[in-house]
């Protein structure tokens, strides 16, 4: 047992490791960059970086082809960790070695919590609309609301990916019946069905009696987004169907229907992040360089009012100058609507400070090493002259 | 050292576990009721006869915001992923009646048949990519025909290669089975057209007799398509 941990310490502890690691990070983040040019800066972070392998589809089947981001970065990182608890002993003149790989642990758990904790929404207002929620660029959500009560919407939130991966159906204690996903289309596009169609209609309830979906390869691109629809069948007591629906982010309005004497609402949409507060935007400005389209500068004027009443006050945000409120940063990221829609981009990622304490600490240890080498060298030439 | 052992086993554990903590789970809250949409467009009229999209709620592809540069492309105007990019062009038959574009179609064609309300349609739509290949596309139009679907070896039989220009043109024929419900029996005619890293698709649907009435009209109608200069 002890001849185990041994050689697990001293694998661990290696310098050729290290150097291993490096090298295969290097592959990584070339090969990665390459692959940018198909998949788009989303995809490749997350198929390289933000995985333990990195897999290549064989005829369906994912296969680990090489090691991912997180799998050589947590190495590297209980490598370092590692090496300096078995081979730590502090001395003066290696205080600024000990402050750069101080930093660069601090650097890489900081990406690794980035990774896992940061959220980025963006959050759309028209001209005098108030909204109390942000939404996803990427994630989607099917929503069952009960609509029943007329000042309350009671939601559950279905994210994306467990329609993805359905097998059994899916149930939740606000849920008076089950929800089966017969079909899933992680990018389709909705039309209506031709009136000579023949084949049967995707759903029997709702629009979904009328549209074709047809299934779309998927985009990769950073301008555009997958527009995922399903076919769910809901089941009542005893697995009784209530029908089947097709959703589609596509499809704008939410579906309608009556059951166990409530109303409720279905709907596929971008995933939606509720806050205690809301954004009025009072008004949007484009302002341009006098006689020319040259934008000058982009700026929203909104109103943040907290649901305990402790904040009211009005902001303005513009390029450069976010609002930081509540552990978000609203930034100023677009506009639409002949400049009456004001578009803002919405993040929250508690390790932001991290990667800048790292690289004080980094810089400061390598400019404490290089000025003791300087001091000694001149210290020595001195001698010598 | 047992301490620097445990050290270790505690750095190991804890990325371990960070790495698997984020999971997407349901759910459910109250929130405040939303003020209802403009209008309400999806159950509601949807007239066969007009855009087939009309009441889908089907934003417009393209529907002219203008993100910023630095900022994130923003949501309502980011494109339906339809095939932009070059366009093909072609010469219908007169007695193929034009109907207008829409945001999922490049163009639809109405073909009049003899009987009163009969008609056939050409679908014109290009999506990226192949779209699943070949084979995929032949199968989604005999699901649509209620035909059971083919594998990779009758492929080949089923389809027709066709050169106009540079362009190389696969052309399917199904036939539909006879319905028992006194409704006519349908007949497509699909050539599906790669043209740079997008497939087009021409599809005319309709009642039998009228599309094989109308075969060599649609393959002379192929022969015309041609890249837009």
């Amino acid at each position: 047992m002890r001849d185990i941990w041994d050689s697990f310490v001293q694998f661990f502890t290696s310098l050729r490791v290290t150097v291993v690691l490096l090298a295969l990070s290097i592959v990584l983040i070339f090969v990665a960059t390459l692959d940018q040019v198909n998949l788009g800066i989303w995809a490749v972070q997350e198929k390289y970086f933000q995985t333990f392998f990195v897999f290549w589809n064989v005829k369906g089947f994912p296969v680990p082809v090489f090691p991912g981001g997180y799998f050589i970065g947590g190495l590297l990182l209980i490598n370092l960790i590692a090496s300096h608890i078995y081979h730590f002993r502090f001395a003066w003149k290696k205080s600024g070695i000990l402050l750069t790989h101080a930093g660069l642990i601090i650097l890489l758990v900081g990406e690794l919590l980035t990774g896992l904790w940061q959220e980025d929404y963006q959050l759309r207002l028209d001209e005098g609309q108030t909204r109390n929620y942000s939404e996803s660029y990427r994630e989607n959500e099917l929503a069952i609301i009960d609509a029943t009560d007329p000042d309350w919407d009671q939601v559950v939130a279905i994210p994306e990916k467990h329609l993805r991966d359905h097998r059994d159906p899916i149930q939740h204690e606000r849920l008076p019946f089950r929800v089966a996903v017969r079909a899933y289309y992680p990018n389709a596009a909705v039309e209506a069905r031709q009136e000579s169609a023949t084949s049967p209609a995707p759903a029997n309830r709702d629009i979904g009696a009328r549209l074709t979906i047809i299934p779309l390869a998927m985009t990769y691109k950073p301008n555009e987004r997958n527009l995922p629809a399903a076919v769910i069948e809901l089941l009542g007591p005893g697995n009784a169907s209530l029908g089947t629906w097709v959703i589609s982010t596509m499809l704008v309005q939410p579906q309608t229907f009556d059951y166990a004497g409530r109303t409720w609402r279905l709907a596929l949409r971008f995933e939606r992040a509720y806050k205690p507060y809301s954004l009025t935007l009072l008004k949007f400005s484009h302002d341009r360089y006098i006689g020319t389209e040259i934008p000058k500068n982009f700026s929203s004027d909104v109103r943040l009012q907290s649901d305990d009443g402790t904040t009211d006050r009005e902001v303005r945000i513009y390029m450069n100058n976010p609002l930081r409120y509540d552990g978000m940063t609203f930034y100023q990221a677009g506009f639409d609507n002949n400049d009456t829609t004001t578009v803002l981009q919405v993040v929250k990622n508690p390790s932001w400070i991290l990667p800048y304490i790292a690289c004080i600490m980094m810089g400061v240890g390598l400019t404490i090493q290089f000025c003791m080498h300087l001091f000694a060298f001149v210290a020595k030439r001195r001698r010598t002259a | 050292m047992p301490s620097r052992h445990a050290l270790i086993l505690v750095a190991t554990t804890a990325l371990l576990a960070f790495s698997g903590c984020r999971e997407a789970k349901i759910t459910s809250y109250r929130v405040p009721k939303e003020a209802p949409p403009p209008a309400a467009v999806n159950a509601a009229s949807l007239d066969p006869h007009s855009d087939p999209h009309a009441g889908l709620g089907i934003p417009p592809v393209n529907s002219g915001s203008m993100p910023v540069a630095s900022g994130p492309v923003d949501m309502a105007s980011t494109p339906v992923p339809t095939a932009t990019g070059d366009a093909l062009v072609w010469t219908a038959p007169e007695h193929w009646q034009s109907r207008p574009a829409s945001p999922m179609r490049k163009a639809t064609l109405i073909i009049p048949g003899d009987a009163e309300g009969q008609q056939a349609e050409l679908a014109i739509t290009a999506f990226p990519g192949d779209v699943g290949g070949n084979l995929a596309n032949v199968n989604r139009w005999r699901q649509q025909l209620q035909l059971a679907p083919i594998g990779a070896s009758e492929l080949r039989a089923t389809l027709t290669h066709v050169h106009a220009g540079d362009l190389h043109i696969d052309i399917a024929e199904l036939l539909g089975p006879a319905p028992t419900d006194g409704t006519l029996r349908q007949r497509v005619l699909g050539a599906i057209v790669p043209f740079n890293g997008a497939t087009w698709f021409f599809k005319l649907t309709g009642p039998d007799a009228l599309v094989a009435r109308e075969k060599n009209a649609f393959y002379a109608f192929v022969q015309t398509i041609r890249p837009a200069r």
